[in-house]
C-alpha cells in the first residue's frame, strides 16, 4: 500500500491512466464479491488505492443495478413518449458507468449479477417510481463514499455521480415531482444503501 | 499533533491585510487561485499518509452551520476554494432572488427560481459557516436585464448550472479537508439537479454525457467575467504563493 501511495506521490499529475493502473494493478482476486452477502467492507480509513476498489466494488452493484433496470423496462416496460426517451438515454449512461467500473476493478469487479424487477419494470406507473428511487439513492450512495476515495479516484466517481444526480432531477421533472428536493444531498452510509437494495427485492 | 502545529501556521498565513482583486477575471489573470488550487493537488497527497477522521458530519446534516471555529482548521488553499465558491453561491443566489422578485419571467421559470434561489442562498450560508472568519461580504451585482428576460434568464441558468457543477467536480478532489470535500459533494449533486430542472424546462436534453467533465476554476472566472455581472466588492483574495509547494 505504501509503495503504491509513494509511486503516486510522484506523479506530476494523476490521469486517468496513472489511476486505473494503480487501483487494477494491485486488484485482488481474494477480495471476491461479497458486498451482498456480507454487508459492505467499506470503512472511514484514510483514503488508499484498495479503499477505491472496495468502493468502486459498491458502486458497481449499483450501477449493474440500474443498468439492467434499464434495458429491462425498454424490453417489457411498454415505455413510451419522454419516459421512454428518458429510460433509453439514461440505460445508455448506466451501462457505460458499468463498463468503466468494470475496467477499473479488472479482475475485483467479479462476475454480472442478475436482478429481478418484477412489475417496476413491466409497468409505465411502476418503472417511474422506481427510476426516481433509484437514482435518489445512487446519488446519496456516491456522496456518501466519495470524500473516502484518493484523490485520482474521487474525480472519476464525480463524473459519474454528476450524471446520477441529472438522472435524479430529470426523472422527477417527468413525474412532476421535485427534481430538486432539498440544498443538499446527504450521503448514505453502504450498509444503509445495501439495506434499502435489499428492500426492493431486485437482489433476488 | 502535527495537524494543530499545521493548524496554526495556516491561521498565520491566512490573516494580515488582504490584498484588492476588483474582480474574478483579475484574480484569473493572476493566477493566484490557479496556483493555490494546483498546490492543494499536492496538499490532498499529503492527507493520503496519514489518517484522516471522517466526522459522522460527513453523511449527516451538511448544512447546519459548522460555526465560526471551522475556519482555523481550514488550510490556506481551501479557504481560497471556498471563497471563490462563496463568491458564486452569492452570484446564484442574487440571480435567482432577482428574477423571483420581479416575477417577469414565465410561470415555470419562477417556479424554477423560488427553489433554487432558496438553494443557493443555503449554500452560501453554509460555505459561510465553513470558511467562519473567513469569509468576504457578497460583491454587488448586476444582471443586466437577465432577470426579466426569460430566454436570456433561462440560458443564463443553464450556464450557471452546468459550470457551477462542474467546477465542483474540479474543485472536490482538490481540497485538503476531507470533511469539507464531503460537504462539497452533497452540494454538487443539488447543483446536477438544477442543470437538468432547468435543461428540462427549456427543452434540451437534461443529461447529454454519461460522465461530466471538470472545469477548473480559471474557466469558471472567465465565464463570470464575461457577464459582467459583478459590479463592485469582489475584495480580498490574498495573492501569495501557498505555503505548501510539494
Amino acid at each position: 500500500m505504501r509503495e503504491s501511495l509513494t509511486s503516486r506521490e510522484t506523479r506530476p499529475s494523476w490521469s486517468r491512466g496513472s489511476f486505473l493502473r494503480v487501483v487494477a494493478g494491485t486488484g485482488g482476486a481474494a477480495l471476491g464479491v461479497v458486498l451482498v452477502s456480507r454487508g459492505v467492507a467499506v470503512s472511514d480509513a484514510a483514503p488508499s488505492p484498495a479503499q477505491d476498489r472496495r468502493i468502486f466494488q459498491f458502486a458497481l452493484l449499483l450501477e449493474e443495478l440500474q443498468s439492467a433496470f434499464y434495458s429491462d423496462a425498454m424490453e417489457r416496460g411498454g415505455l413510451r413518449g419522454d419516459l421512454r426517451v428518458f429510460a433509453q438515454v439514461v440505460g445508455g449512461h448506466e451501462r457505460a458507468h458499468v463498463a468503466f467500473l468494470r475496467k477499473v476493478l479488472g479482475p475485483a469487479a467479479g462476475p454480472a449479477r442478475s436482478f429481478h424487477f418484477g412489475t417496476d419494470t413491466s409497468n409505465p406507473q411502476r418503472f417511474g417510481v422506481a427510476a426516481h428511487a433509484i437514482e435518489n439513492l445512487g446519488v446519496a450512495a456516491y456522496n456518501g463514499q466519495g470524500a473516502k476515495l484518493t484523490a485520482g479516484a474521487m474525480e472519476h466517481a464525480a463524473e459519474i455521480v454528476s450524471v446520477e444526480g441529472r438522472h435524479a432531477g430529470w426523472i422527477g421533472a417527468l413525474l412532476g415531482d421535485p427534481p430538486a428536493p432539498r440544498a443538499a444531498d446527504p450521503g448514505l452510509d453502504a450498509n444503509a444503501v445495501l439495506a434499502q437494495l435489499k428492500a426492493t427485492g431486485y437482489l433476488g | 499533533m502535527r495537524d494543530d502545529q499545521e493548524a496554526a501556521t495556516h491561521r498565520g498565513d491566512t490573516t494580515g491585510p488582504d490584498d484588492l482583486v476588483q474582480t474574478l477575471a483579475e484574480i484569473d489573470v493572476d493566477g493566484a487561485l490557479r496556483e493555490t488550487a494546483d498546490a492543494a493537488v499536492r496538499a490532498t497527497r499529503r492527507d493520503l499518509l496519514r489518517a484522516i477522521p471522517l466526522a459522522g458530519a460527513v453523511s449527516a446534516g451538511l448544512l447546519t452551520a459548522r460555526g465560526a471555529q471551522a475556519a482555523p482548521g481550514l488550510t490556506k488553499n481551501d479557504v481560497a476554494i471556498l471563497r471563490f465558491d462563496l463568491a458564486l453561491e452569492y452570484l446564484q443566489a442574487g440571480l435567482y432572488t432577482e428574477a423571483e422578485r420581479l416575477g417577469a419571467v414565465k410561470p415555470r421559470t419562477l417556479a424554477f427560481s423560488r427553489v433554487v434561489g432558496a438553494h443557493e442562498r443555503a449554500h452560501a450560508r453554509a460555505i459561510k459557516g465553513f470558511l467562519g472568519s473567513k469569509a468576504l461580504p457578497s460583491p454587488s451585482f448586476d444582471y443586466r436585464g437577465v432577470t426579466e428576460n426569460d430566454t436570456a434568464f433561462v440560458k443564463t441558468a443553464v450556464a450557471f448550472e452546468d459550470l457551477t457543477a462542474a467546477l465542483l467536480k474540479w474543485q472536490a478532489p482538490r481540497l485538503d479537508s476531507r470533511s469539507i470535500v464531503a460537504a462539497v459533494l452533497t452540494l454538487h449533486s443539488v447543483e446536477t439537479r438544477h442543470a437538468a430542472w432547468i435543461r428540462h424546462i427549456v427543452g434540451v436534453l437534461p443529461a447529454a454525457t454519461a460522465f461530466d467533465q471538470p472545469a477548473p476554476q480559471h474557466e469558471m472566472a472567465a465565464l463570470i467575467a464575461s457577464t459582467k455581472f459583478v459590479v463592485s466588492g469582489w475584495t480580498t483574495i490574498r495573492r501569495r504563493k501557498p505555503r505548501f509547494t510539494g
